[in-house]
């Protein structure tokens, strides 16, 4: 296995365990490797839109997609742990990489009612509202923390 | 990508305005995108690839165009 799918991996089922995203440090820790390479690795799944890079910092990732490593708008709750997912799309993408069950709580940005999506058996079960998508798709990467 | 309550309320928000799916929509496409990216073979899509998971939403036209 080469060293970016054990490094995209391993972010991954360490997110998955404790609920944050590592940092190239501990990274480097569970895989036995140079800081900095895992670094060199974290740079290089950035530039192939893989996750997001924090910028200036290369121990740091902005998104460990479909993971935020900071709080936002959309809690996930799927397997037993709960999760921040960087829009609604990845929040969705947690509820489905952790088995298809699971619940996304958010709030409307324009009223600030609480809204929630469940799905059960890899089922959208219970829905409301609608997602719009301000950003055309050709330009998403262009600044995709805004999109 | 945002949950709204409606329209409407995008309308009232003066966010600019883009492109809308429904929630089941968003769950397809968010279970395609995201169910095997723990595999070690998992490889980014292709935009030809993204555009055909696009499409097979219902999801058409320029706004969802990567290519060309």
């Amino acid at each position: 296995m080469n060293i970016l799918v054990r490094v995209r991996l391993a972010v991954l089922e360490q997110t998955i365990a404790s609920g944050q995203v590592p940092t190239a440090g501990e990274i480097a820790a569970e895989l036995d490797l140079p800081l900095e390479m895992v670094q060199e690795a974290y740079g290089k799944l950035g530039e192939s839109h893989v996750f997001v890079c924090e910028p200036g910092d290369p121990s740091r990732l902005r998104m460990a997609n479909p993971f935020s490593p900071v709080p936002t708008a959309f809690r996930v709750s799927a397997r037993g742990g709960s999760y921040y997912g960087n829009c609604v799309w990845d929040s969705l993408g947690i509820v489905s990489l952790l088995g298809g069950e699971g619940t996304v709580e958010t709030a409307c940005p324009d009223c600030g009612e609480a809204l929630s999506l469940r799905v059960s058996h890899g089922e959208l079960s219970d829905a409301e509202g609608v997602v719009h998508f301000s950003v055309p798709a050709r330009h998403w990467w262009d600044d995709i923390v805004f999109t | 990508m945002l949950l709204f309550r409606s329209e409407e309320h995008v309308d009232r928000s003066g966010k600019p305005k883009g492109a809308f799916m429904t929630p089941a929509q968003m769950w397809r496409l968010a279970d395609t995108w995201y169910h095997d990216r723990d595999d070690p073979a998992w490889r980014r899509r292709s935009a030809d690839e993204a555009e055909d998971v696009f499409a097979e939403i219902g999801l058409k036209g320029d706004f969802w165009r990567l290519t060309g």
